[in-house]
């Protein structure tokens, strides 16, 4: 799998490659650009030059959707659920983008039309048991709590059987217990062959689960390497890590 | 955001339709219900598109009128009755498209003022096209309803085929409402972005809810010039398209229940009042303001206030 960028203002000539299967961690300051380039890469904001590739199909310049069914979903740093449906239904949207029904297939109710129902109804409920919300299915999207959400977006990502997923900051506004379970889920779909590129300020939790980390600063990415590699890194411990662990 | 239609709410409000008939014989209270049930399928077209979809949409009258106007046309021209459903449905899908396509990308207030655009261009061509249309003074004596010969007489029958439409109109919309379609419009309307990248073609969804509630309006306007058999411009302009956007308001966004109380008690209300003289437009006024502050939700909310509440204990 390859992915590059070239030539944006916020990314400049950002180049990642990233082998399928692997969780790869991109972390950089405020402002670094982190968000800008997932955004990028899923097309929710377009990059100004370059070449995006999924296992060499080229996704630069697609719309969103259509990434999405060439296999690439993410979660948002500012949760985005859809508030006026169920927690099933909110992951029954994804789950539907591989099970195109037309509007006749629904009004005569043909078995097509049954049939990709009962598809998305299960794949739904294996994505919600697969974070742990299985319990909540039925619930309103709104009654959830905070880290709920945000593990209900992550079941949603998943049910549209990603080949690689973004999850921009996931662990925001966890709370320590939260973030290990959230730790046990990346590491499932790690093992379930899904590559996951994982954009945290939570230094600490993208150490200990990253095979592999970037980091980014002012657009340019300043270092490579595993993560003991990154944490000997003088450069990254000026630009970043140095500021961040006396805090964090 | 009611996801089931509920049972015995549902039987006992189909019971007491069908009953209204034998209750009173009134022609003229027959008449406003059947004008409510019209108005309740334009709204519960509307639902799809700004309910449901989230797009703001004032163009809803115009395609009312547009499917008036065709019937009316078609069948004071000679065409069999039977012709003048699929006609206007195929009026409005060439309507909405046209309207639809180059717009679908506006948002807002921008996507609210091309809908209202349109609703007038459609009432300046139904006043100007006299010849056709009747202009000001609209069509009379069009011919009813009347498949091969069979049709209902007086409105009682009226009534019940328009209450069976009505039923199927909802049935549609709840199956819609159950499906990945229906479910693509409410992401739509709740994060578009997120929609997108669930793999939600966001532009396609808001295209065919647009359609979807065209052919709504459309058919009620077929329903509508055959069986109150005169139309006139007043009925399909813009006061009416904000009429609709207030019925949909007032019953509830995106409940279909709430489409059908809202319209139905927009429908009657004016004439229940009309004892008041000029004084009923501000008790009118009142009322909706009411609603809207007291039931954000709109009626449907307040129906469904206490199992929501029961629901939110466990």
């Amino acid at each position: 799998m390859t992915r590059r960028f070239g030539g944006l203002v916020a990314l400049d000539g950002i180049d990642l490659d990233v082998p399928a299967g692997i969780v790869q961690a991109i972390i950089g300051p405020n402002g670094s650009g982190k968000t800008t380039l997932l955004n990028a890469l899923s097309g929710a904001s377009h990059a100004d030059a370059g070449s995006i590739r999924i296992a060499g199909h080229e996704i630069f310049r697609l719309k969103p959707h259509r990434i999405a069914r060439l296999g690439l979903a993410r979660t948002f740093q500012n949760i985005r659920i859809f508030e006026n449906l169920s927690v099933l239904e909110n992951v029954k949207v994804a789950a539907a983008c591989n099970n195109p029904t037309s509007i006749l297939d629904i009004l005569i109710s043909n078995a097509r039309h049954r049939h990709n129902e009962a598809d998305i109804d299960v794949v739904a409920q294996e994505a919600l048991e697969s974070v742990g919300l299985a319990r909540r299915a039925d619930d309103r999207a709104t009654e959830l709590p905070y880290a709920q959400r945000r593990l209900l977006e992550i079941a949603r990502a998943l049910a549209s059987k990603p080949k690689v997923l973004l999850l921009d900051e996931p662990a925001a506004g966890m709370n320590m217990t939260e973030s290990m379970t959230l730790l046990d889920t990346i590491a499932k779909l790690k093992s379930q062959g899904i590559t996951i590129l994982l954009v945290e300020h939570n230094v600490r939790l993208v150490m200990g689960i990253s095979d592999r980390v970037t980091v980014i600063d002012f657009g340019k990415k300043i270092a490579e390497g595993t993560p003991s590699d990154i944490q000997r890194n003088p450069l990254v411990i000026e630009a970043y890590l140095g500021r961040r662990h006396r805090h964090a | 955001m009611s996801t089931k239609l509920k049972r015995w709410p549902v039987l006992a409000a189909s019971v007491c339709a069908l009953a209204i008939p034998l209750i009173t014989q009134d022609g003229y209270v027959i008449q406003l219900l059947n004008i409510a049930i019209l108005n309740t399928i334009v709204v519960l077209g509307l639902n799809f598109v700004t309910g449901w979809t989230g797009q703001i949409n004032f163009g809803q009258a115009a395609f009312y009128g547009l499917g008036a106007y065709t019937t009316a046309i078609a069948a004071k021209s000679g065409l069999p009755w039977i012709t003048t459903p699929f006609l206007s449905a195929i009026v409005v899908i060439v309507a909405s498209l046209a309207l639809g396509l180059p717009t679908m990308r506006l948002r807002t207030y921008y996507l609210a003022m091309t809908t209202i655009g349109f609703g007038e261009i459609i009432r300046l061509i139904i006043v100007h096209w006299e010849p056709v249309t009747g202009g000001t003074s609209g069509l009379r004596t069009i011919p009813g309803i009347s498949i091969f010969g069979i049709g209902p007489e007086g409105q009682a029958q009226h009534y019940y085929l328009l209450v069976a439409t009505l039923a199927l109109a909802i049935l549609v919309a709840a199956r819609i409402r159950r499906s990945a379609l229906g479910r693509a419009m409410i992401a739509t309307r709740d994060s578009e972005i997120a929609a997108e990248q669930s793999g939600v073609d966001t532009t396609r969804t808001k295209l065919i809810a647009f359609m979807v509630g065209a052919v709504y309006a459309g058919l009620a306007g077929c329903l509508y010039a055959s069986s109150i058999r005169f139309i006139s411009p007043d009925s399909f302009s813009g006061t009416q398209a904000i009429l609709l956007m207030t019925m949909l308001i007032v019953g509830g966004m995106g409940s279909i229940a709430g489409c059908v109380f809202g319209a139905v008690a927009l429908t009657i209300l004016p004439e229940a009042l009309r004892f008041l003289g000029q004084w009923y437009l501000v008790l009118y006024g009142l009322g909706v303001i009411a609603v809207i502050v007291l039931a954000p939700g709109g009626l449907a909310s307040l129906a469904s206030q206490f199992p929501l509440r029961r629901a939110g204990v466990h």
